[in-house]
Order: C-alpha cells, then sequence, then structure tokens
C-alpha cells in the first residue's frame, strides 16, 4: 500500500495544490507562505446576526434618545431590508441590559455575557466589523466563502486546500451545527461549507448529534469489526489486482481510501467517546455540554478535534434573528453560548494550545439600532445591520486584551479602524500563514480568491 | 511539482514542434500579462496592450517595440520577463505577480526567434472542416499504434454505462459474447432505449441548474418536473441540437407555440429565487437574468461572461457593454426579485401531460353535459318556484345560507363602547391559503373600530381583521406586516348610526383580487394597498368582535355570520335581507330587490326543488368539483415569457443599484453578428447561438459529449473557450467533430454513435505505469477512458443489480432512503421518505432540494445544482467508501443482490457468486476472483451460522421484503454483494 501522507485524507495525490492546479503552467505555490501563528481555526458562528448593542457596543447616550427617530445625519441614505423599510418611523431604543468594565482592559461588556466578560483580557473584541449584505443567506455565504453569490468554496475548504490535513485519520475541516433552543431560527446550508469550484474532497465534513455522527460511518447491525476487516481484505486483495492489470493509479487511491475509511470508524467514536474526559473539564463547559447537538458539546468536540489536529472547525449556533421579541429571545441565546465559548478559551490556554489556535466567534451582520416592530415597554426588535457588528478573536496570534474600533454613539456608523469582512478573512489567513492575494485557484479563466479582489490584513489585530 | 513537469513533458513530447502562438504563447499572456496589458480598459496599468497583433507589435516610440519578430534580445516584452533588475521585471512582483517559470520564458523566446506569428484565438474563429482526416481514430492516432481493443465484456459494460447509466445485463452480456460483431447494433438499440433519454436529460440538469427547491435561505418548493420530463421526450425523440436550444431559449416567442414548446423554455426559470422576507427586490431579480447570460454563455458559448458583469473581460474580447447586452434578452419576463416560497411563482403555466389534458378534456365534456342537463330543467323550475311562493304558508321557516356556517353570534344587537370586546374564542382560525366569508350587521358610532378579527392587539400585529378606518372598511390578513401581509380598504364609506349590512369573502387564494366586500349588498370598491400575503400566519389569539389591531368598536354590531368557504355572489347578496322568505314571496317580482331574489331563489333550490332537478344539480355540482379539482392536481411550470420591455442598462460594478448607459439586446461583439431578419429578442438570440457562423455552440457541444465518453473534454476547460481556456491537442478532432455535427442537423445520436464507434473509444484502458505517469489525464487518448461513474449512476448500477429499479419514466421527484434529520439539522424542515416504488426509482429523479443537496449524490461530486455546471468532477475520499458500504440503500441492494446469486444463481455456491459479480460487472470472474470471493463467502458464513441474530440484524436492511432463504446463506451472499458493489471496478467505467 502507498504510503499515507498528512495531505492523503481526503486527497488522491500526494502533491495537493500542486496536483489541484495542474493545468496552469504557472501555478506553483508552496504553503503556509510564512511562519503561521495558528495552526488551526476554531469558528464559533452566531447565525442570525447577534445584536452588538446589547453584547460588546456600549452606548450609554443612547437611554437619553428612547423613542427619539433615527436622525438622517446618521442613516445617511443607508439602505434597509423590506422587512422595515416601509416602517413610517425609526425610534431609536437603547439596549435594555446593562454593561460594565471588565478585566485589566476594562473592556464593556454586557451582564448577558457574564463568562465572556472573565476572559476579555485573553480575547480581541472588534466593534468595528462591517458588511455589505443585508440579507441572511448573503451575509453568511459572503463571510463564508468572500462572495455574496453561491459558488465559491468556503473558507475551510480554502484552508483545507492550502495547508492540508493535520490529522491523520480525521478530515481537515469540520463542521457541527447546533440549533438554538429557540424556534430554530435562520436555515443554514451545505454550500456554507463547500468546496465551491475546488475539489469536493476540500468541503466540510459535517459532525452530526443525530444518527452517525458522520454520514455512514456506522457498520450496519449484526457487521463487527472483525467482520469489516475480513471485508476489506478481500476488497482490497481484489483491487490490488485490478490495479496491476490496469496500471490506473487510481485504483490504489481507492485502495487506501478504504483503508482511511476504516480508521476513521475507530477515530470518530474515539472522539466523541467522553469516558475519559474529566468531569470537571466537561462541566466547565456548562451544563449542556454531555448534550450532543448543543452549542456546549460542540465546543467541547471543537477542542477534541483541535486537540487531534483538524484545521478548521467551523461551529453554527442559529437563532439569533431577532427582529422582535429580542428582551426575551437574546439573554436565550446568551445563555446557550456565553459559558461554552468561554470556557472553550480557557481550556484551550490551559492545555497550551491558545497560542497556536484562532478561536472566532461572530454572526454575519449587526443589527439597527431602531426598532423593527413594535416597541413597548417590554418588547423590541432590531433590523439587520450590515454597517457595524462585533466580533471576537482569540489565541492564534491575536493581541489578547484589545478592543479595536469604534462606532458613533448610535453604535449605527465605523467610526475608527474599520474591518471588512474581506480584511478579517485577509487576517485570518494570515493567521495561518497564508498570504491571501496568493492562495488562488484558476477556474472559469479566473484565479479565484478567497478575498477576491479586496482585504487587508488587520495589523492593528496581531499580537 | 512533479505531477506538473510530468504533464508538460508529456505535453512537449507529443509536440516538439515549432512554437505555436495558441498553443504555446497566448495561455502565457493571457494569464500573466492581460489583467494590466489586455482588454479591461477600466484596469489597464499600460498603454501597452498583448492581446491584439497589432498592438503589441506596434512601434512604441524611438523604434522600440514590444515584440520586434525574431529578435527577442531587441523586443521589450523579452527584455522585460528576463530583466535581472527586480524593478523591471515582469510580471511586477511589487503588484504580488510570481515570476514567469523558465519554461514559459523560453517558449516566449523561441516563438519571438521564430518570427511571433500571431493567430487569433481559435475558438472566435468558426471551425471548418480539416481536410487532413476524416475519422476520430485518424485524427488521434497521427502515427502513433492505438491500445489493443478492449476485452468484449468491457466494451460491452462500458458502453451500456455510457449510453443508459446502467450496466448490462447477464442475458446482454451472454449474447454480445456470442456476436461481438454486432457491437454497431448494440449501440444503435442503446441510443434508441428511454434509459439513453433518461441518461442524457441528467446530464442537461446539472447544466440548467435544474432542481425541486428555489435555493437561498428559505429553499422553498417549485415544481419544474414537467420541464424535466420535457428534456427526456426531447432526447427521446433524438431532436436536434438547434430545435433543442431554440425551444428552450425561446419556445414561447415561436409562432403558435405549442405547450411543448413553452414547457421548454423553463430551461431559463431553473435559476435559484430568493423568498427571503426584507430582500430588495430588484437586487434579486437583476441576480436572476444575471444567471441567465452566465448559464447562456457556458453551456453555449463556453464563454466565461459572467467575468464581465462589473467590467470589461480580463482576457477575453467581452466587453462589459457585452454582458449587459446579453442581459436585455433575458430582462422583459414579467417576474419579480421575491418569489413565493410554497410553490411556482409566475410567469408559469399549467403544463399537463398529455394523459392529463385527455383527463382534463373529459372531465370539462361530462361538465358541460352536466350544465346543459342542468340549465335544461330551469323554465320549469322557474314555473316551479312560482307555485312554491304563491304556496308559501305565513309559518314557512326563514332561510339563510348555512352551508360552511361555523360561527353565528350574537343574535341579538351587542353595543360596543369604544372599549369592550366580545371574546368568541378558538374559532375561524383561518390563514392565507383558506376561503372563508364573513356577513355581520354593523351600527358605527365612530369612523375607526374594529369588526371582527383574530389579529394581535396592535395595528401591525399578526393575523387578520375587518376594521372601520377613517370611515373606509379596511381588512388586513398579515404575518409581518411590512411585507408579508395583504392590505385593502373600500371606497366607500359606511354610514354612521346606522345599521348595515357588510359581507366579505375571500377565495383562499393569497391575493386580494380573491376579496369581494359588499355593503348592503352592494359590491364595494377595492383598493388594494398591499398584497404580498405569501407565507402562513397564526397567532394564537382568539377571535374577537369589537377589536383586535389595537382597535375598538363603538356602536353596535349583530348577526355575526362566519363561513369557512367562499360564498358564491348570489350566496354572499342574499345574507343582507332581513325579509322572511314568506314577505318576500308576498312581493311582485318587480319589487323585489336582486338580494331578495337571490334568497328566494336559493331557498327554493335548497329546500322545494323537485329530486329530478336536484339529480341534475348534484350532478353539475360534482362534475364541477370533480373538475377543479383535478385542474388543480394539474402541475405547472414555471416558464419564460416576453413582458412589456424593462429597458436595460450597464450596471456599474455590476451593482443593480448603480445602472449606468441604456443598452438594447445585443450579441457580443466580438463574435459575428446577428442577422438582420431575425428578431432582436430571444428568439433571434436562439437562432443565433445554433447559427453556423456562431464559432462557438457546435465546438462546445461536441467538447462536452467528448467529456461524458471520455471523462474530460478535449478542451479540458469545458466551461471556457476563451483564452485561459485550455488549448485542446486535438483541435482538429474537434473542429472536426463540430463541423460534423452541425453537417448531421445537429444530429445528437449520431454524435455520440460517432465517438462510441471510433477505436480511440474501444481501447483497453490498461497500460503500463510508466504511461499514466506520463498522461494520468490522458489527454493523447492512447488508451480507453477509465472514469469513475457519475454519483447517479453508482445508485442506479446497484439498483439495477439487484433487481430493485423501478423504471418508471417521468413525474414528480421523488424521496429515497436519506439519513433522519439532514433537513432539519440544518433548519430546512423534515424530509420525508418515500414508501414503495419513489425509493427505486432512477437517481435522476431523487427529490432535489438545493441547500441540502442528497448526501450520497453529493458525496460522489454530483453539481449542488445551485448554479450553472458543466466540467464533471470525480474525487475519491473516504466518506464515498462509508457511503457505499453503509448507506441502506446500497446494503438494501447487496441483500437483494445476494437474493438474486441465490435464486437465480444455482445451486453451486461459486456458481451463485459468480452470477453476482456478473450482475454488476458484466464478465465472469476470474480463477483468482473467484477464489477470493468464495473464502470471503465461507468466511462469513461461518460467522452467521454461528451467530444467527447476527444474520437477521444485518438482513434487515431498507423496506423491500426479504427472501425465505436461509439468513446465514443470505447474509454471506449479501456480504459478498455488498463487496462486489465496492470494488473498484463496480464504481468506474472501465
Amino acid at each position: 500500500m502507498n504510503p499515507l501522507t498528512r495531505r492523503h485524507f481526503f486527497g488522491k495525490s500526494a502533491t495537493g495544490i500542486g496536483a489541484a492546479a495542474l493545468g496552469s503552467l504557472l501555478s506553483a505555490e508552496t504553503l503556509p507562505h510564512f511562519a503561521p501563528k495558528a495552526k488551526r481555526v476554531i469558528y464559533l458562528f452566531q447565525s442570525g446576526g447577534p445584536s452588538q448593542l446589547e453584547l460588546f457596543d456600549y452606548k450609554p447616550r443612547l437611554v437619553d434618545k428612547y423613542k427619539t427617530e433615527l436622525p438622517d445625519s446618521i442613516r445617511m441614505g443607508q439602505r434597509l431590508t423590506g422587512m422595515s423599510s416601509t416602517q413610517s418611523t425609526f425610534p431609536v431604543v437603547p439596549s435594555r441590559f446593562k454593561f460594565s468594565q471588565h478585566g485589566k482592559s476594562g473592556a464593556w461588556v454586557s451582564e448577558l455575557l457574564p463568562h465572556t466578560s472573565q476572559i476579555v483580557d485573553k480575547i480581541a473584541i472588534i466593534k468595528s466589523v462591517y458588511t455589505e449584505a443585508i440579507n441572511h443567506d448573503p451575509a453568511v455565504t459572503f463571510l463564508q466563502t468572500g462572495s455574496q453569490i453561491a459558488g465559491r468554496p468556503s473558507i475551510g475548504s480554502w484552508m483545507a486546500y492550502g495547508l492540508g490535513a493535520e490529522a491523520k485519520n480525521l478530515p481537515a475541516f469540520v463542521v457541527m451545527i447546533s440549533p438554538g433552543g429557540g424556534t430554530g431560527g435562520q436555515p443554514l446550508y451545505d454550500r456554507l461549507w463547500g468546496s465551491g469550484f475546488l475539489p469536493t474532497r476540500y468541503q466540510g465534513v459535517k459532525f452530526r448529534s443525530v444518527g452517525d455522527p458522520v454520514l455512514y460511518l456506522k457498520d450496519p447491525a449484526g457487521f463487527t469489526r472483525d467482520d469489516r476487516r475480513a471485508y476489506l481484505d478481500t476488497l482490497s486483495e481484489l483491487n490490488q489486482s485490478k490495479a496491476a492489470e490496469l496500471g490506473d493509479p487510481e485504483i490504489s487511491t481507492r485502495i487506501s481510501q478504504y483503508e482511511m475509511a476504516f480508521q476513521m470508524q475507530s477515530s470518530v467514536p474515539e472522539l466523541i467517546d467522553l469516558t475519559k474526559e474529566s468531569p470537571t473539564a466537561i462541566d466547565s463547559y456548562g451544563p449542556d455540554a454531555r448534550k450532543p447537538g448543543t452549542f456546549a458539546y460542540n465546543c467541547l468536540m471543537a477542542r477534541r478535534l483541535a486537540e487531534r489536529g483538524v484545521r478548521f472547525i467551523q461551529l453554527y449556533h442559529r437563532d439569533w434573528d431577532h427582529h422582535g421579541g429580542l428582551p426575551d429571545g437574546l439573554p436565550k441565546r446568551c445563555k446557550e453560548t456565553d459559558q461554552p465559548a468561554a470556557a472553550l478559551v480557557k481550556d484551550l490556554e490551559a492545555r497550551g494550545m491558545l497560542d497556536d489556535t484562532l478561536v472566532i466567534w461572530g454572526g454575519e451582520f449587526g443589527r439597527t439600532v431602531y426598532c423593527q416592530g413594535r416597541l413597548t415597554e417590554k418588547d423590541y426588535g432590531r433590523d439587520h445591520h450590515p454597517r457595524c457588528f462585533t466580533m471576537w478573536m482569540a489565541g492564534g496570534g491575536v493581541k489578547p486584551g484589545l478592543t479595536l474600533g469604534e462606532t458613533d454613539d448610535y453604535g449605527y456608523n465605523i467610526t475608527a479602524d474599520p474591518v471588512h469582512v474581506h480584511d478579517l478573512q485577509a487576517t485570518i489567513m494570515h493567521l495561518m500563514g497564508v498570504d491571501h492575494t496568493k492562495l488562488t485557484f484558476r477556474f472559469a479563466g479566473r484565479h479565484f480568491r478567497l478575498t477576491d479582489v479586496h482585504g487587508a490584513v488587520a495589523a492593528k489585530l496581531l499580537a | 511539482m512533479i505531477c506538473f513537469l510530468i504533464a508538460v513533458l508529456a505535453t512537449a513530447a507529443l509536440l516538439a514542434q515549432p512554437v505555436e502562438f495558441n498553443r504555446d504563447i497566448r495561455p502565457i499572456l493571457s494569464d500573466r500579462c492581460f489583467a494590466c496589458h489586455g482588454p479591461d480598459a477600466a484596469n489597464r496599468k499600460s498603454p501597452l496592450r498583448l492581446d491584439g497583433e497589432a498592438d503589441a507589435k506596434k512601434d512604441l516610440g524611438r523604434r522600440r517595440f514590444a515584440i520586434l519578430p525574431g529578435d527577442p534580445a531587441n523586443s521589450l516584452l523579452y527584455q522585460r520577463i528576463t530583466s535581472a533588475n527586480n524593478a523591471l521585471r515582469m510580471p511586477p512582483q511589487s503588484a504580488g505577480h510570481a515570476a514567469l517559470p523558465p519554461a514559459a520564458i523560453a517558449s516566449i523566446k523561441r516563438w519571438i526567434e521564430q518570427g511571433a506569428q500571431w493567430q487569433s484565438h481559435w475558438s472566435f474563429v468558426a471551425p471548418t472542416r480539416p481536410a487532413t482526416h476524416a475519422s476520430i481514430d485518424a485524427f488521434v492516432r497521427q502515427g502513433r499504434k492505438p491500445n489493443p481493443p478492449a476485452s468484449p465484456e468491457t466494451l460491452l459494460r462500458r458502453v451500456h454505462l455510457d449510453l443508459t447509466g446502467l450496466p448490462p445485463s447477464p442475458a446482454d452480456v451472454d449474447t454480445f459474447l456470442l456476436n461481438p460483431s454486432s457491437y454497431e447494433k448494440v449501440v444503435d438499440k442503446l441510443l434508441a432505449s428511454d434509459a439513453h433519454a433518461e441518461r442524457m436529460a441528467l446530464r442537461w440538469l446539472d447544466a440548467a441548474r435544474y432542481a425541486d427547491t428555489n435555493g437561498y435561505q428559505s429553499d422553498g418548493v417549485r415544481d419544474m418536473w414537467r420541464w424535466r420530463d420535457w428534456v427526456i421526450d426531447a432526447f427521446r425523440a433524438n431532436m436536434p441540437f438547434d430545435k433543442f436550444t431554440i425551444e428552450q431559449i425561446a419556445g414561447d416567442l415561436l409562432p403558435n407555440a405549442t405547450l411543448a414548446q413553452k414547457i421548454a423554455t423553463g430551461f431559463h426559470r431553473n435559476h435559484r429565487t430568493n423568498a427571503e422576507g426584507g430582500i430588495v427586490e430588484e437586487e434579486f431579480r437583476v441576480e436572476y437574468v444575471a444567471d441567465r447570460v452566465e448559464t447562456t454563455s457556458t453551456v453555449w458559448l463556453g464563454l466565461t461572461l459572467g467575468c464581465a458583469r462589473c467590467h470589461d473581460h480580463k482576457f477575453d474580447p467581452l466587453k462589459q457593454r457585452d454582458f449587459y447586452s446579453m442581459f436585455a434578452f433575458f430582462n422583459n419576463v414579467p417576474e419579480r426579485g421575491l418569489v413565493y416560497n410554497f410553490g411556482n411563482e409566475e410567469p408559469m403555466i399549467k403544463a399537463p401531460t398529455p394523459q392529463m389534458a385527455a383527463r382534463l378534456a373529459a372531465l370539462d365534456a361530462t361538465l358541460a353535459a352536466a350544465k346543459s342537463n342542468w340549465e335544461n330543467y330551469q323554465p320549469k323550475l322557474a314555473a316551479d318556484q312560482k307555485q312554491w311562493e304563491k304556496k308559501l304558508p305565513k309559518s314557512a321557516p326563514d332561510w339563510a345560507v348555512n352551508q360552511g356556517l361555523i360561527y353565528a353570534q350574537p343574535q341579538t344587537p351587542v353595543t360596543f363602547d369604544g372599549t369592550k370586546t366580545v371574546d368568541a374564542g378558538d374559532v375561524a382560525k383561518f390563514n392565507y391559503m383558506t376561503p372563508y366569508s364573513f356577513s355581520v350587521w354593523i351600527k358605527p358610532a365612530s369612523e375607526t373600530g374594529a369588526i371582527l378579527s383574530r389579529i394581535q392587539d396592535y395595528w401591525e400585529g399578526e393575523g387578520y381583521g375587518l376594521y372601520i378606518k377613517n370611515g373606509n372598511l379596511h381588512f388586513v390578513a398579515t404575518r409581518r406586516y411590512t411585507d408579508i401581509s395583504m392590505r385593502l380598504e373600500t371606497t366607500e364609506k359606511v354610514r354612521l348610526n346606522q345599521w348595515q349590512h357588510v359581507s366579505f369573502t375571500y377565495d383562499g387564494s393569497h391575493k386580494a383580487k380573491g376579496v369581494r366586500i359588499r355593503i348592503d349588498g352592494k359590491p364595494a370598491t377595492i383598493k388594494t394597498t398591499f398584497d404580498e400575503l405569501t407565507y402562513p400566519f397564526g397567532p394564537k389569539v382568539p377571535f374577537l368582535i369589537g377589536g383586535g389591531g389595537g382597535l375598538r368598536f363603538k356602536g353596535e354590531i349583530k348577526e355575526v355570520r362566519v363561513y369557512d368557504r367562499a360564498l358564491t355572489e348570489e350566496e354572499a347578496l342574499s345574507t343582507s335581507v332581513t325579509e322572511s322568505l314568506e314577505t318576500i314571496a308576498r312581493l311582485p317580482a318587480s319589487q323585489r330587490t336582486p338580494a331578495q331574489q337571490a334568497k328566494l331563489h336559493l331557498a327554493f333550490i335548497e329546500t322545494a326543488m323537485n329530486a329530478d332537478a336536484r339529480v341534475a344539480l348534484t350532478a353539475r355540482d360534482n362534475a364541477q368539483s370533480e373538475r377543479d379539482k383535478f385542474h388543480a392536481s394539474i402541475p405547472t411550470v414555471m416558464v419564460m415569457q416576453e413582458g412589456p420591455k424593462r429597458q436595460a442598462f450597464l450596471l456599474k460594478r455590476g451593482a443593480y443599484d448603480a445602472p449606468g448607459e441604456p443598452v438594447d439586446p445585443a450579441t457580443p461583439a466580438a463574435l459575428p453578428p446577428m442577422k438582420p431578419e431575425w428578431p432582436s429578442n430571444r428568439l433571434g438570440l436562439a437562432y443565433w447561438l445554433v447559427d453556423r457562423n456562431n464559432p462557438l455552440t457546435a465546438r462546445v457541444q461536441v467538447n462536452r459529449a467528448w467529456q461524458m465518453f471520455f471523462g474530460q473534454g478535449l478542451v479540458k476547460t469545458v466551461e471556457d473557450f476563451g483564452s485561459q481556456g485550455e488549448w485542446p491537442l486535438h483541435i482538429d478532432l474537434l473542429d472536426w467533430l463540430a463541423v460534423e455535427f452541425m453537417d448531421s442537423g445537429w444530429d445528437q445520436r449520431a454524435l455520440e454513435k460517432r465517438i462510441v464507434m471510433s477505436q480511440t473509444y474501444r481501447q483497453s484502458s490498461a497500460a503500463p505505469p510508466e504511461a499514466w505517469q506520463l498522461d494520468p489525464d490522458n489527454r493523447l487518448l492512447a488508451r480507453g477512458p477509465r472514469v469513475r461513474l457519475a454519483a447517479p449512476f453508482v445508485r442506479d448500477q446497484a439498483l439495477a443489480a439487484a433487481g430493485l429499479l423501478v423504471p418508471t419514466i417521468g413525474g414528480p421527484s421523488v424521496k429515497p432512503y436519506q439519513p433522519p434529520g439532514l433537513w432539519q439539522e440544518l433548519g430546512g424542515g423534515g424530509y420525508k421518505e418515500d414508501s414503495g416504488d419513489g425509493l427505486y426509482r432512477k437517481s435522476l429523479y431523487t427529490y432535489w432540494k438545493r441547500t441540502v443537496g442528497p448526501p450520497m449524490m453529493l458525496n460522489f461530486d454530483a453539481p449542488t445544482r445551485e448554479g450553472c455546471i458543466v466540467r464533471e468532477s470525480r474525487t475519491n475520499t473516504p466518506l464515498q467508501a462509508l457511503n457505499l458500504m453503509n448507506d441502506v440503500a446500497f446494503l438494501e441492494a447487496a441483500r437483494k443482490l445476494g437474493e438474486r446469486m441465490i435464486r437465480e444463481g444455482g445451486l453451486d455456491p461459486s456458481a451463485r457468486l459468480a452470477y453476482g459479480w456478473k450482475l454488476v460487472l458484466g464478465r465472469q470472474p476470474r480463477t483468482g476472483e473467484l477464489a477470493s470471493i468464495t473464502i470471503a463467502y465461507h468466511r462469513f458464513l461461518t460467522r452467521f451460522k454461528t451467530d444467527p441474530a447476527a444474520a437477521e440484524a444485518f438482513l434487515k436492511q431498507g423496506e423491500s421484503l426479504r427472501a425465505p432463504l436461509d439468513p446465514a446463506e443470505l447474509a454471506a451472499a449479501a456480504t459478498v454483494a455488498s463487496l462486489i458493489l465496492n470494488l473498484d471496478e463496480a464504481v468506474t467505467k472501465d
């Protein structure tokens, strides 16, 4: 059997990128381009658009502006979604939740995030991320693929393509989803971890909480590991004789892919087996940590995947889309995610892994300072807001204890240090040792890259 | 890098010939120079252009030349790419461009030395019949010896899989082995088969981005299967490709377009559509039109015209203006950006199958007869009614419409003071697609108030409500007020402090035009202020009288009657009548109001009509409802239509809200123009696409056909024939096939036959390791094709070999096995697996949800159907291994295949195993192979004999019945069957 290389897991060729880009006389890349700070990424995507105004972007002056009309001087002709553009008024509504300063850095964080408050000195809060899309599908697609239009590879696929897998018997790019405890929120789509025009072997592999953790992983009932081994031995024997007859190297590749499948059948159950995990460690992720399908469980799994060398670990937590009922819904999402996310950072640090693991938290856009729908004593909602939103990053070469970016008194426009989605992507790639302008793939006559023709590394974020 | 060098060497070995511009030089210039020295004016970084000969060779002043033929040393181009000075060397490192590899520099040098012969880009010049050869094999061989022919078994399986997506049956194999020279007959038979039409349709669906859902976030359902079946029919009839093109691009614009020709235009409604609340409509409408442009240029022209959407093309002579001129062809569809999430969106048509059309005609005839029969009774009934009226006793019970009445309260007037409401409880829970009616008496004391409602108690709340606002009647049905609601009002005002009757009917069409309001029996004029009720609504609030929506009634209300159906006009009219039947009957007919007439007539019909007439009426009503029900069940299909002209504009940066200069429909300027006699619309475009002078269409089609058989095209970049596309090693062959294709009248089967009849196709794929290394992609065609099966055929083959395949053609898509929870975990609703036939149809018919595609299809590299994909892709992953080994679909197939082995394969275990082998692989196993599987069989037989529970458990796969066979034997046979289905040979077309 062919020796397996680290790129072999999902690939047919040990040359990885060289073979993938073959066909162009002119593509020869060595990756990483420079010494990486982060070897892997854990991206905690908060789908639906968490409100920056209730969580990180403290705007004390809004209290005086309660129910006043959003001034044109602030909105500046900003296009609104069809959900609120026909509203007769745009009354300003301040956060119902209190903020206070935390840590040595004195970062302002909402009372909704008591655990995140404890790690402010380990993370960098970016209050000035902005996007171009105002609806979920284009906005999530933009963050994940660098384009609002479907069809481009996702960031995890780019990383798998460029850097290959570190893990021997797990995929390079793993995705896990938790629905959020509310109505479930906006749907997600396979394309968000798809490989676009990159070969499909670079697509994210979804680890599931229902049924097999990886599709079709489990052998059928009545079939033991010994049975599978015997089965594969015969299969391999037959395939090898065919390989000898025809000479097609693809057959040898298939033989090794079956061996990898066999190994995955052990490595994945081992991954999700928590019996050897210390109960204290599990408990630190919160009460849901033992419940598959929760964000807490997925955070714990993310750490275990990181330990096993998975390159890009993407979590999605749904149901942050608070057009109405924000005072009720938002605290619930925070309760589901705050402790696990903070625990993950602390856990990585305790294990000495935070230095080379980049953790990212954030949604696809922010929310409007004006109320969408009915504004009452107890209730309000906020529409989608692309002009500014907050994300945080930790570890992997990010400057800890930093709060980057400023927005105006309304939390509507950025006033300092804007970070465009493409800048964010460029920065993530930079931390991974990849020059975002150089990792390209030729398709339909063009050298495509994650950041299209844009993006600049946000230097202030770097440690 | 190693592979890359080998590929270059292989190419170089074949082509130790003079440097040829299109093959050797243009790709370098295009890839490395055109971005700044090319066609994109906005981004050109230098006055020097290298994309045209005149520019590239002109005197740049002071007798300096970028390219001085014969003299590289004095050619600035060569000087700059070889400069030792980093600051001067091109491409500029400072801008992040990598240096040219030495091989590219050497090629440029040799080319200049050899005279720098320029060539027009090959694909923009119409193909002519090359004089050199007249057969595929002659073009390919060029003096080289072909590989020996594939064995008859291998060839038969190859051609079966290629032409039908299914393996040959053992009987097919035996027949063929008796007479291998019957190959051509086999080919003809396969080409004429329905399976062939289905196989070809499948390939087209990928290009056409066909799916059963809309895509984007909410990914609601659509029904395009009638278009899909049109495609199957077209291939069944071997429709010439020019006709195939014209009907799909512009079938609706053909004179006296048939239903089929209109259905064909569904091609360009297959793109994704967005139903996400809050989108800016125009943004997405523009997206749809752009998708049509890009798909058309990919599928027919092999051009990446999409690159010119935001700026001039960087490599090809395509202007941004060209993109929007093409855009203008597709811009007049009367469509919208925000689509309906629960079915097809306008424009759409009813698209009955011929069987359905026949049934509808029969039902219409029945209905017409029943109607006429009923009409015949009318004179007599009129007389009877008069008699009845005369005899109507004083004590006769009064009458009102009671059919469908679900609520009738209060009998006596209730006074409302502007604060109180009457809570009627959990009744009248209507939704956007349910018909309903109200009848109510009101005596308003204020110009504003709520009459009845089931809505959240604030103005923009969710639910429905009938109000008075500023004196007008208002009706609101809302999911989300600002964008998902129906809002309308009457222009007539109600009268204050007087009793008046209001009737309201709604037909459940989720459109305001389905609403009728009458005040005192008189139809009110309805002004629709918002008409977007596209989602279900349903607040948990009670039915309120006198309140709702934050409004309160002042005055009196009585006799609220609620129906769960839309009353007919006559019924609605009758509800406003207060006089009793008897009173009306006493009035002379001429003095009765129409409403009174209606009441009297309806009461007579319902209570006093003679039995014969009742039978006739029932027959009419039944015929009507049967006809309506059937009509409603007839599928629709979204189609292209030409609405009023919508001026197209060049959109700056491609942005929908940044229109530049207006543009009219036109084909790209760099290609031959449309003929003046053609209409300047989609029909003209369609004629142009398949015109003899079009240099691209025929080449692009034959190239994709080639890809279907050889795994990749003669031009590997099947989607890009531009200057960034791959230079075809066998360009003469490509041109010859293209010319032949057009000369044959665009005969698609003839093209396929030509390819599969060639020796090139029929070669063995076996080759020594060096040959595989030297030419891994078989670009030289020195051996036969060996390509992993496309995803659908991996599954279809297993079903066929197992005897499970249900060969029904066409119809709505089906939902085969899928691991539970796949849709739910992404929020995409529930997947309801079919039972029975739906589990075993060809993968062509598998329900395709765009945002969560069928997992097995995606595992095996099927395109996601989000957009047009014409390039075939094959990867080889452990997930595929797991899929084939453990997916219930394949385990069930293995079980049924095991049953076939035992029941049809004879008594001897070896014979049975060999039979199973043959069912999948179309050949007998060799001695060694048979020995291997026999050993495996006995190993598993022993295992399952010693553990009968394991055998039982293992055999519980899939829904199909289990044959009454020995469990251990069957489990062992099924294990070997699974093993066979997992062989590389099984999933590979060899």
